[in-house]
């Protein structure tokens, strides 16, 4: 102790930190546990895929639902390793782009950008307009499937999340968490009347069904994976959690275990029901309600609709929460204009980011259902854009992990071995996803390939135009003057 | 997982033992040093130095320096050792105002540390007469003196206990030092007390009645300089 009480005594001077973060202006310290661990059990929207993930899975193979959920759980369990190995020592914003860029450098944090920006917004999309057709019915006059009344729900809605977003961090995490709760009960309760009803026969059928081929394997669990997706969505408030290096890694850990959980409970619940009450499951998108109405309980059916419709919210709220965070950072680097890198001086919120990104998020659906498409045949390109945009940047991210490692010194076999692996089956993941994306949905697949095409231009763009924003790529937010030992006493500071 | 418990219980202390050595090798390497440097010089495995150095970041005893591959004591060292001293400061403060309580003179407390003198608690109600020739002329202060004495005093030898000045700063006045030693007897404080001249013909005598103070004072000074 000898060296340790002569630091304190008098504390070294250390070169190279200075007084003021690269991400000075968002709140800092302002959120505990509960909030952030709110943050990616939001953006999962645990709720909404558990109710939709096993029909989306049975379509696509045939069967072996609980097989396919259990291995994109362990898939799950990689990716949240391997983005440990940053979040344990960065507090980024930026999150999975500044983890890539840190590891493979500028073009592949443009193309990570890209993806996450993707994923965000076309997830934030997705449950804008699935909320609105939800909610039009429980609104007086309002029925679902107009494409007027829709726009304007999502207008409504995403107006509602800006505002709720705009009061700070630790008001949209609240939210989030009360609703996301809220909607867990109601499903919980929907599914153990489903069980309740279907009887003690036939219990142990779905654990016994035959595997597929690999192919439909593969996509079962890409499918499965996309359920997932979200959880890493607390790395962007690394700034403004207390204690973020022990927060954040936790929050990530518990909601991949909970929501799993979740899922594999509705998924065997779900085939149980659809046995026992001979409801199609494969590909049947209401199997759920369906359900609901056959345990022949009132009022199951409408808590359930409603249990959605705020889970949905809640993972709008979340979704804007994170890319707003990507987005000041893009905006603080000045990859993008400096304005949107500005945060609200007395609220900590990066406003700036937030009046950019809303107007684009709200519009796009918007515009879409102008030019002729349903609310409903929405729905599936915009969650499958976000799901590449999730699984590409995933898979960047883990190929950076084992780079950055070795570039800081602290690569070990573990933090090679079980990032590679990662790498190696998300690569097999992203390809299978894109395969069927381009198969069954034309819209996604255009989406995905002007967004890549946007994305490559840009990237041109910034490396010609904009060499110092390049420079500045990858910022997050360091170590000050006041972390360090001596803050508290200004003249040892100086020494 | 029956036989995974008691394995971890036994593992704990040593585990903490790591961490302060991994905090004490920060402090000594100073600022900047990386992971594998600590492992190497502490001659940790390395997976186990990476380990402990999150978890230390984690609970930000240590903090990462903006390159990521540097450690640095975060402040919460800081509060943990100032917290200690503040506890400290409060029992030497309790003692010197029993002292002002029953020796009717100036009581003070003085560092020695590194044969400097160092004021480190003025007797309120008998400020001092001159402190810059404190530090300049050490002959000529009892505090001095005692620092001097410890110079010349050869191993071996019995440790002086205190030393003593009559006239030097202000005429009829006069002051005895009694040293403070930590546990391997080195000077670490001298508690002064300023007298009239008449007051100090009996040194030894005075000496006897503050050395149980002289002692408390040692054990709490002796716990935060360790």
């Amino acid at each position: 102790m000898r060296e340790l009480s002569r630091a304190v005594a008098a504390p070294p001077r250390v070169l190279g930190v200075s007084a003021i973060s690269p991400m000075a202006g968002l709140e800092r310290r302002a959120i505990g546990m509960v909030d952030v661990l709110a943050q990616s059990v939001g953006a999962t929207a645990p709720t909404a895929a558990a109710t939709t993930a096993p029909a989306l899975i049975a379509g696509q193979t045939g069967g072996s639902v609980l097989g396919c959920l259990v291995l994109a759980w362990v898939l799950a369990g990689l990716v949240n390793f391997t983005l440990g190995q940053f979040t344990r020592r960065m507090r980024a914003p930026g999150s999975l782009y500044t983890f890539t860029t840190r590891g493979l450098g500028t073009w592949a944090g443009f193309a990570s950008a890209a993806a996450q920006l993707a994923g965000y917004a076309f997830l934030c999309m997705y449950c804008l307009v699935v909320a609105a057709v939800a909610v039009l019915p429980l609104v007086p006059g309002g029925s679902s499937g107009g494409r007027v009344a829709t726009c304007l729900g999502v207008a409504v809605l995403g107006l509602a999340c800006f505002l709720v977003l705009r009061r700070g961090i630790r008001l949209s995490a609240r939210i989030t968490l009360i609703v996301e709760l809220v909607a867990v009960a109601g499903l919980l309760v929907a599914m153990s009347a489903v069980l309740a009803q279907a009887g003690w026969s036939g219990l142990a059928a779905p654990l016994a069904s035959a595997w597929p081929a690999p192919h439909t394997l593969v996509a079962g669990i890409a499918l499965g994976t996309t359920a997932f997706v979200g959880f890493e969505s607390a790395a962007a408030l690394g700034r403004e959690a207390r204690r973020p290096f022990r927060t954040i890694p936790r929050a990530m850990r518990w909601t991949v275990i909970g929501v799993g959980v979740a899922y594999v409970f509705s998924a065997y619940t779900q085939q149980i029901g659809a046995k026992a009450f001979d409801v199609p499951l494969g590909g049947n998108e209401l199997v759920v309600p369906q359900l609901a109405g056959h345990t022949g309980i009132p009022g199951v059916a409408y808590v359930l609709e409603a249990a959605l419709a705020t889970s949905f919210l809640a993972c709008a709220i979340a979704s804007f929460t994170a890319l707003s965070r990507v987005v000041f950072t893009l905006g603080r680097e000045g990859l993008l204009p400096r304005a949107v890198g500005s945060a609200d001086p007395l609220r900590g919120t990066p406003s700036g980011a937030l009046v950019a990104v809303v107007p684009g998020v709200v519009g796009l659906p918007i515009v879409m259902m102008a030019l002729g498409s349903s609310p409903a045949s929405l729905m599936l390109p915009l969650i499958s854009v976000s799901a590449v945009g999730f699984l590409g940047s995933y898979l960047l991210a883990a190929v950076a992990a084992p780079v950055f490692l070795h570039r800081i010194g602290e690569l070990s076999r573990r933090t090679l071995v079980i990032p590679t692996l990662t790498a190696l089956v998300l690569a097999a993941i992203v390809l299978t996803y894109i395969i069927v994306v381009a198969r069954d949905d034309r819209t996604a697949f255009v989406i995905v390939l002007l967004v890549a095409a946007a994305a490559t231009a840009a990237g041109f763009v910034a490396h010609r135009l904009r060499p110092h924003a390049i420079s500045e790529m990858g910022l997050f937010d360091e170590t000050t003057l006041g972390d360090l030992l001596g803050a508290a006493d200004p003249v040892a500071g100086v020494r | 997982m029956t036989s995974g418990r008691p394995d971890l219980t036994g593992r704990q202390p040593q585990a903490i033992h790591s961490a302060f050595a991994v905090l004490e090798e920060v402090a000594r390497a100073g600022p900047g040093v990386s992971a594998r440097e600590i492992s190497a010089s502490l001659g940790m495995p390395r997976a186990t130095v990476y380990r402990l150095l999150n978890l230390l970041v984690e609970d930000e005893y240590l903090v990462r320096l903006p390159d990521l591959s540097g450690f640095a004591l975060g402040a919460k060292v800081g509060r943990l050792v100032g917290a200690h001293r503040q506890d400290a400061e409060r029992e030497t403060g309790a003692i010197l105002a029993d002292l002002r309580s029953r020796v009717r003179g100036g009581v003070h407390l003085a560092s020695l540390k590194g044969h400097r003198v160092v004021v480190l608690n003025v007797d309120p109600d008998f400020p001092l007469s001159d402190p810059d020739r404190l530090a300049s002329e050490p002959g000529c202060s009892a505090l001095g003196r005692l620092i001097l004495a410890e110079g010349e005093s050869r191993p071996g030898h019995q440790p002086i206990p205190y030393a003593v000045q009559v006239d030097q700063l202000v005429p009829g006045f006069g002051c005895l030092a009694a040293a403070v030693r930590d546990a391997d007897g080195t000077l670490v404080a001298g508690l002064a007390l300023a007298l009239p001249a008449g007051r100090l013909r009996d040194p030894s005598a005075l000496w006897a009645m503050v050395a149980g103070d002289v002692a408390r004072l040692a054990a709490v000074l002796g716990r935060v300089s360790g």
